[in-house]
């Protein structure tokens, strides 16, 4: 039974979602409660599965040879499945409120299901082959969440998306064919696959194909120079933005790069090379560049999605600075970054949802009239500065101390790039808060409009997200050293 | 256990701080658009807001309650207690040790005088409760800030402080003040960043980072990264100087600290920036040591940004006509008098930084309630408007008087010993034209601050050949008549007087000061 129940609650969401549009609902509420209950018994399934840790590949089919396509849950895949199981379940409470005046709601729904069963997969895939068949797949669902108000904006933005996530595949594509033929497996291995047999003599060769293959991945972490398409993709209904573009996709992209750097291509080939400046560098820049990016924008979504761009970087530098801490601190902000910008991304879209304001200077005041949804908004905006006892501090403290610990001059490049990117960020997010709540003294209380704060399926989410900021803030220890104890599995020379 | 009595003050101040701020929050929603009538000049009365007398009530009992057990807690004996761990190694603790002690006391000895002033001189600025909320909350901060038993937790609360201050500065709401207000936050926050950066240096080479007198820091294990981290400490030294108004992070200070309501300026001034001194005396005396940084560029550095800053407060307060910025300015000058005292590295000088940390918190905060008086009373902000307010409100002025003696340092206030201790350590710890250098720039600086201060007694008490009964009509108003002040102004008098009060017996009675500063000098330098 455990094995089977990895590829269930892959398919779960993936066939109960292709159901929504066809089932006879006799009204909304019905079809609300199908949909909440399907998400809730997959996400208590995967709850269960990371529980009992089943330990066993399911192997669902093969192509040829070695290529095929299993599952495996390590420690690494049961962070991201259980984020993902923790976090669908709020967003499409929050949905059924925001969604509600939407005619194409139920395409909304079945895309937005069909998501949590891809997610899931990628957590759990075994191999290269896997991981990549369902990034593809990805790019694909989500694509139509993009598109959903059908404004040409919208059509620009989706298209965009598009020949972005193709050309990062191809990428990725031609860095999974070398890992293919160079390794000794195509699983994913801790420490890497490939075989010095083979790659005797060609390791440039080789680097140039992990920095390709960096990028190619990196699209969807919207590494600088792909990083245009996240803020125009912000048109997408704001659960989609939310959770999508702030967590699922983006952190898919992290995750696989996670997978690339140290379970295919392996850091002792990487660490110290040319390679890893030039990716550290990238990720460096982007870090700056996204905030730099947030402080123009006015619109209240692109700046969040400009934010993203910025803090998913910070995953990325964990990540390459190849080491175990590196990678405990990139998991630990992944984590954290998920929760303080999908509840930044909830906030703005009640905001939206309740009065239609999406730009900074329309909110001056909206703090008397929503109370919580900013009082959250800022707990969210001091979390991502780093302010301590929240968790945006703990895991920039790991990324930070990762940093130390890698010791080259360009690490610290990093560090500093954080702290300055911190600044930015209070930048961004404080002046919101300020607006909102000392709107200053000729303001005109009347002029507000009629709104406060939203029904509890909205605010329920929002509740919960600022609690767990709260908690680990405070409570960081046990998840660190589970963090830890899953970078641990690394070799370390 | 009991050890987390210490906290007890904190926790009064804050329950009281969030009760208030949920009840004017509370207020602004049941009564939009009524919030007219909050400009209403001096004595007029306007429309008392429901409650008012109560809130006034609970704020200053919660002040009271929490500055007693302040006291009590910070001088009933060390103790330490950890609430918890934030990281893995790293413990939220607080400690009570000398220091500490000093700061606490201070921070008290001005925040009880100025919250009662406040109670009043609100009444002018209007939303008294979101105010005094917001000064309990800081309040609470400053006292877990001065207790913090290692650098992470007073990081914590510095950037706590922060946050809880700049609602201050953007009090009045205009447009003025809430650009103030974000140039105040976003200096804080770059300076607190750079700390950061600094703790993250230092994180792995000290540990846990608990603050012991005389540094953690030991030369064996820093072998090889000396240049690295003394790199590190003057980035620190930078990032918390900013807070201190010390050049080149300075520039907030003269733009926030005037446009706040006075009393707001008088703490921010009086003690804000001494949380400043503080991480900077946490950082090099507690954590890093001062041998490391003796004779390092680090030190001269660090001395000639202290020196520039003082000159150039000085200087720029002379030049500048609106009272409030004046002494903003003068502000600037002196938090570096303080942090030259502590760059020398030399007992006497840490003594000298010490008694000027109190003496200044006193005098400061004495001016800027005093500027307040006169905006209060009669709106006047420029120095120019206020020749022959002596006639007008001459304990106002007197008390005025001392607490510029006080900063210019002319016995028998306290200002005179403070520099006296400066100008020794530095001619001690640093032979040579630093040594010098510094004292007789100290000198210069006082020349400065007599001119910056004292043409507002002068003008005050003597007019000039003009001061007659028609042309004080013209300038006072109908009010004109001896000792205006004394109506309904008690409770902005009386801390007045504390404080001047507080000035003069500093310098008469120095000895008690001096040999705890002594003392705490020798533990951390001997």
């Amino acid at each position: 039974m455990h094995i089977a129940v990895m590829i269930t609650v892959v398919l779960l969401p993936i066939l109960g979602g292709i159901l929504i549009p066809l089932l006879p609902f006799r009204s909304r509420r019905e079809m609300l409660w199908y949909i909440e209950a399907l998400v809730l018994i997959n996400s208590i399934l995967v709850t269960t599965m990371l529980l009992f840790q089943p330990q066993a590949a399911f192997v669902l089919f093969r192509f040829t040879g070695n290529l095929r396509v299993s599952f495996h849950l390590d420690g690494m895949g049961r962070v991201f499945a259980a984020l993902a199981a923790a976090l669908w379940p709020l967003a499409i409470l929050y949905s059924f409120e925001y969604m509600e005046n939407d005619p194409n709601e139920k395409s909304f729904f079945m895309f937005y299901v069909i998501t949590y069963g891809i997610t899931l997969g990628i957590a759990m895939a075994d191999n290269i082959l896997t991981m990549y068949f369902f990034f593809e797949m990805m790019s694909l669902v989500t694509l139509p969440l993009i598109m959903h108000t059908r404004t040409r904006e919208a059509e620009l933005a989706s298209r965009s998306y598009l020949y972005y996530m193709i050309g990062g595949a191809a990428f990725a594509f031609i860095g999974m064919i070398f890992i293919l033929s160079y390794g000794t497996t195509s699983a994913f291995v801790p420490g890497g696959v490939l075989d010095p047999d083979k790659t005797g003599g060609r390791t440039d060769m080789m680097l140039l194909m992990y920095v390709l293959c960096f990028l190619g991945f990196g699209v969807k972490t919207a590494v600088w120079p792909f990083s245009g398409w996240l803020p125009r993709a912000g048109v997408a209904p704001t659960p989609v933005t939310a959770l999508l573009h702030a967590v699922a996709v983006v952190n898919t992209g992290a995750f696989a790069t996670m997978r690339v750097t140290y379970y295919s291509f392996g850091t002792g080939l990487l660490r110290g090379t040319w390679a890893q400046n030039v990716v550290m560098a990238l990720v460096i820049f982007t870090i700056v560049y996204g905030c730099s990016r947030a402080l123009k924008e006015t619109h209240i979504k692109r700046r969040l999605a400009w934010s993203t761009v910025s803090n998913l970087s910070y995953i990325l530098f964990g990540v390459v600075l190849m080491s175990p801490l590196g990678l405990a601190g990139a998991l630990c902000h992944m984590l954290f970054h998920s929760f303080m910008k999908i509840g930044s991304f909830f906030c703005a879209g009640a905001v939206m949802h309740e009065t239609g304001r999406s730009y900074v200077h329309e909110l001056d005041g909206m703090g008397r009239k929503m109370p919580i949804v900013f009082g959250i908004f800022t707990l969210c905006g001091m979390a991502l500065m780093g302010v301590p006892g929240l968790a945006g501090f703990v895991s920039k403290w790991q990324l930070a101390r990762a940093a130390a610990d890698c010791g080259s001059p360009l690490a610290w490049v990093g560090v500093a790039a954080l702290l300055v990117s911190a600044l930015l960020t209070a930048i961004y997010m404080l002046t919101i808060s300020v607006r909102a709540f000392f709107p200053g003294k000729d303001f005109d209380d009347t002029a507000l409009p009629d709104a406060g704060d939203p029904g509890w399926k909205m605010l329920m989410p929002l509740v919960i997200f600022a609690a767990v900021i709260l908690y680990f803030g405070l409570h960081s220890r046990p998840i660190v050293e589970f963090l830890n104890k899953v970078a641990a599995v690394m070799p370390t020379e | 256990m009991s050890n987390l009595w210490i906290l007890f003050p904190v926790l009064v101040a804050w329950l009281a701080g969030v009760s208030l701020l949920i009840w004017s929050f509370a207020e602004h929603r049941a009564l939009p658009g009524k919030r007219d009538g909050r400009k209403a000049p001096g004595g007029e009365q306007r429309p008392e807001r429901t409650g008012q007398k109560a809130a006034d009530i609970l704020a200053t009992g919660a002040l009271l309650t929490a500055a007693g057990s302040a006291l009590w807690a910070a001088w009933s004996g060390e103790r330490s207690v950890t609430l918890f761990y934030l990281m893995e190694d790293i413990p939220i603790c607080f400690q009570v040790d000398g220091i500490g002690r000093w700061f606490v006391s201070l921070v008290t000895a001005v925040w009880v005088p100025v919250g009662i002033y406040s109670t009043l001189y609100m009444r002018r600025e209007g939303e008294e409760k979101r105010f005094s909320g917001f000064c309990l909350l800081l309040y609470g901060v400053l006292i877990c800030l001065d207790f913090a038993g290692n650098l992470v937790t007073m990081y914590l609360f510095y950037e706590f402080m922060t946050l809880t201050s700049f609602p201050l500065v953007l009090h009045n709401g205009s447009r003025e003040a809430i650009m103030a207000a974000l140039k105040y936050l976003f200096y804080s926050l770059c300076g607190a960043y750079m700390g950061l950066f600094g703790i993250f240096c230092l994180h792995g080479f000290c540990g846990d980072l608990t603050f012991t007198p005389g540094g953690i820091l030991s030369l064996s294990v820093i072998q090889g990264h000396e240049r690295f981290l003394l790199a590190a400490v003057m980035l620190m030294l930078v990032g918390f100087g900013a807070k201190a108004g010390m050049f080149p992070l300075h520039a907030w200070l003269p733009t926030a600290h005037p446009v706040a309501p006075s009393p707001a300026s008088a703490v921010l001034s009086g003690v804000i920036v001494k949380s400043g001194v503080l991480a900077v005396i946490r950082v090099v005396y507690y954590i890093v040591g001062p041998d490391f940084l003796r004779g390092t560029w680090v030190q001269y550095t660090w001395m000639a940004l202290a020196l520039t800053t003082i000159f150039m407060g000085s200087l720029l307060a002379f030049r500048e006509p609106v009272l409030k910025k004046r002494l903003a300015y003068s502000t600037v000058s002196n938090l570096s008098y303080i942090l030259l005292g502590l760059a020398v590295l030399s007992p006497a000088g840490f003594t000298g930084a010490l008694l000027h940390a109190a003496f200044h918190a006193a005098a400061k905060c004495g001016l800027f309630l005093i500027a307040g008086v006169f905006l209060f009373r009669y709106g006047k902000t420029k120095v120019g408007e206020l020749a022959g307010i002596g006639r007008k409100m001459p304990v106002t002025l007197w008390c005025y008087t001392i607490f510029s003696l006080s900063l210019i340092g002319i016995p028998p206030t306290g200002g005179f010993l403070s520099k006296w201790y400066l100008a020794q350590g530095a001619l001690e710890a640093v032979p040579g034209p630093w040594g010098y250098g510094s004292a007789a720039m100290l000198l210069v600086s006082a020349l400065l601050t007599a001119g910056y201060l004292l043409p507002v007694v002068t003008k005050g008490f003597f007019p000039g050949e003009s001061g007659e009964e028609d042309r004080d009509r013209s300038l006072w108003g109908k009010e004109a008549g001896e000792a205006a002040e004394q109506r309904g102004m008690a409770a902005m008098l009386v801390p007045l007087l504390f404080l001047a009060a507080l000035a003069l017996a500093a310098g008469l009675f120095p000895d008690v000061l001096t040999e705890y500063a002594d003392k705490i000098a020798a533990q951390v330098l001997g």
